[in-house]
């Protein structure tokens, strides 16, 4: 059986480069398809799909859009390998490049503190986030075109706090930070977002959440994460930020200190986090006042589904409150600090928000 | 260091008596339950007593102070069935800890007195940490049932206590997973299929029988007071469990499960409640032993050993020895 012409193409980095030689005669060109490619991969994609639903497959694929073609054929390449189990994920992983991380690596090389049977004791399960990743892949790399900036400040390892804006009607922002840590930093470091808590009462979410290293916002929690050197990402603003007005976007609302106190306590930088796109993307039409679970209010966004906004994601020189550590206890101190960051955040988000030259673009 | 140890003929007692014989720096073992039993070791004693009668305690602690020269106290004896209730479970539970531990205070010889909890005595919130430290919130619910009220008001009848002469530390035991020490996990994995609610799948932290025994032990040699959390070396989703121990797991809604447990146990006879459970078996907890590390050098070594049913086990014992 003659394998499809797309799925040949990225089996062989050689034929992948050839043909679109062969049809642009440019030898730079590398990302362009004509119609009949496109109508082909239209044609394949439902069984790329399976494939790429298939729990091996998942482990190994994250596949994620890159216009280099030749290393995506690599990628697929390597799949096909796993298929046949001529190798294993981490043996062929492809060379460092951004966005590159598949779901193996996640399982694989991402440190986490496993309790013996592949679960930390906030319940994260790597193999679920890897799947997560996988899954959720077209939404970061074709629907988001998330694109982001300064990565380099996320520190490789030691206590981190990213502290970020938040908006939206659902926590979309807070999956787009989260996938982009895991995709850009080398070696990957698992961000374990902070939620309120009324969210491990919410039923299958809850559960699903936890897999993929979400941990309820109590303090010990926290605390401890920061004791392992864990990266967090925490939303200072809590659920005001997405339950604020579209006339507000982008304006910081009340913002919680705990995260600064705790930052001084345990010695953690905190690397502040900008996020552009979601008030246009998903706002808040309404708030009914049905305490579903415990969760403040039930959001009804403004269209039913996401608009295909271009997110932008910056990350901040980190702060260092390490000077502080013996102050952890003065309520002055923690709220300077907190201000501090606050007033950073702020600054980038406007500064973003008027170098954009449009919200699809 | 002598040691007497009270529920000695249950597993948990059993196992901290055995440990305490393998220990070099300990003299001799007065173990104490309500039958009499044969001697094994020429350093072990057995006495009988009934605790739930404060002049048998007393005379109990007196003999052993005075004969026995019991410088350790270890107090294991619990009620077990979590269907019984009353003023005897009650006393069983709480008041023989309270004269017990009122007894070891009065003898001169006695300087330490370990008390066996829980860790079904915290309260199991949504609220509350993943992790359970110390300083967690006890479950104080009025409306709690009595096999949870009693747990907690024996701990803190111990824990309170001014630490003076005797030193007291509670040990707050995460889930022990073994036959006939009154596990309700086990009762629950036993069966052949697992109910539980749809949508969640709390991580537990489950302890093995020689875990807890080494953990008295450990207690028992150190000076260290206060509450401590003893946990595990399982942690682990609630339906990786179910599969560990071969069981099938059937989600159903939360609301049913009491009631279709309570008619299991009419109808079969489990001891499985899912009223004392539900809390955890929405939101997990799992205790932090960071403290007990720390103070008591206690760390879990010894995986769980499963309800698999008959068939398993025989399958894995061939096994085993093909291999």
């Amino acid at each position: 059986m003659v394998p499809p012409r797309w799925f040949a193409n990225r089996a062989d980095p050689a034929a992948t480069s050839s043909s679109c030689h062969g049809r642009h005669g440019d030898p730079g060109c590398i990302g362009r398809a004509s119609s009949a490619t496109q109508a082909l991969r239209a044609a394949v994609l439902p069984v790329f799909i399976r494939h790429l639903l298939a729990p091996h497959a998942l482990r190994v694929i994250a596949a994620p859009a890159h216009p280099l073609r030749g290393f995506r054929a690599t990628r697929h390449a390597h799949t096909l390998h796993c298929f046949t189990g001529m190798a294993t994920a981490n043996a062929h992983s492809p060379p460092s490049s951004h966005a590159t991380l598949s779901t193996a690596r996640v399982a694989i090389e991402a440190a986490f503190h496993d309790e013996g049977h592949g679960y930390d004791v906030f319940g994260l399960h790597p193999p679920t986030l890897g799947r997560m990743l996988a899954l959720g892949a077209p939404l970061y790399d074709r629907y988001f075109r998330v694109s982001s900036e300064g990565i380099a400040h996320v520190p490789t390892h030691g206590p981190t706090i990213l502290v970020a804006n938040h908006a939206g009607a659902l926590p979309v922002d807070a999956a787009m930070l989260c996938f982009d840590v895991l995709r850009r930093t080398e070696p990957p470091r698992i961000p374990r977002a902070i939620a309120d808590h009324f969210v491990p009462r919410v039923p299958v979410v809850g559960t699903w959440l936890s897999r993929c290293g979400v941990v309820p916002g109590t303090r010990r929690n926290v605390a401890r994460l920061l004791e392992r050197g864990e990266l967090i990402a925490i939303w200072p603003e809590g659920t005001t930020g997405p339950a604020k007005r579209f006339r507000d976007r982008y304006r910081l609302q009340a913002w919680r200190v705990g995260f600064a106190e705790l930052a001084i306590r345990y010695q953690a930088q905190i690397v502040p986090v900008s996020i552009l796109g979601a008030e246009e993307s998903w706002p808040l039409a309404a708030r009914l006042g049905v305490r579903w679970y415990g969760a403040p209010y039930l959001p009804i966004p403004a269209w039913p589904v996401p608009l295909p906004v271009h997110y932008r994601i910056e990350y901040g020189a980190a702060i260092d409150l390490r000077c502080l550590a013996e102050q952890a206890d003065d309520p002055a101190i923690v709220a300077a600090a907190a201000a501090r960051v606050h007033a950073v955040l702020s600054r980038q988000l406007d500064d973003m928000r008027f170098a954009r030259r449009g919200i699809f673009r | 260091m002598r040691v007497m140890v009270t529920g000695a003929s249950a597993p948990l007692g059993a196992a901290i008596v055995q440990r305490l014989l393998a220990e070099p720096g300990v003299e001799h073992v007065v173990a104490v339950s309500r039958a009499a039993a044969p001697r094994i070791h020429r350093r072990l004693f057995h006495r009988t007593a009934d605790l739930t009668h404060p002049r048998a305690v007393h005379d109990l602690v007196h003999d052993a102070a005075t004969a026995y020269g019991v410088d350790t106290v270890i107090h294991a004896a619990q009620h077990r069935d979590p269907h019984e209730v009353g003023v005897p479970v009650h006393t069983q539970n709480v008041e023989s800890a309270r004269w017990l531990v009122l007894a070891c205070a009065a003898q001169a010889t006695i300087r330490r007195f370990v008390h066996r909890s829980f860790a079904d005595v915290y309260a199991h919130r949504d609220t509350t940490s993943a992790l359970i430290d110390e300083d967690a919130p006890l479950e104080l619910a009025p409306g709690a049932p009595q096999w949870l009220r009693d747990r907690v008001e024996a701990d803190l009848t111990v824990s309170a206590r001014p630490t003076g002469r005797l030193q007291i530390a509670v040990l707050r035991l995460a889930e022990l997973v073994a036959r006939d020490t009154g596990s309700q996990l086990w009762d629950y994995l036993s069966s052949r299929i697992c109910l539980r609610p749809i949508g969640f799948d709390p991580i537990i932290n489950v302890l093995a029988l020689d875990d807890a025994a080494a953990a008295f032990v450990a207690a028992a040699r150190s000076s260290a007071t206060g509450a401590f959390n003893i946990r595990g070396a399982d942690t682990l989703p609630l339906s990786r469990a179910i599969v560990q121990s071969g069981r099938a797991e059937l989600p159903v809604p939360g609301p049913w499960l009491a009631p279709l447990y309570r008619l299991r146990h009419a109808v079969a006879g489990f001891e499985f409640r899912y009223d004392l459970n539900l809390e955890r078996f929405h939101f997990g907890g799992m205790l932090d032993g960071e403290r007990a590390a720390r103070e008591l050098g206690y760390r879990p070594s010894t995986r769980v050993v499963w309800p698999r049913p008959w068939w398993r086990v025989l399958l894995q014992r061939l096994a085993e020895t093909r291999s």
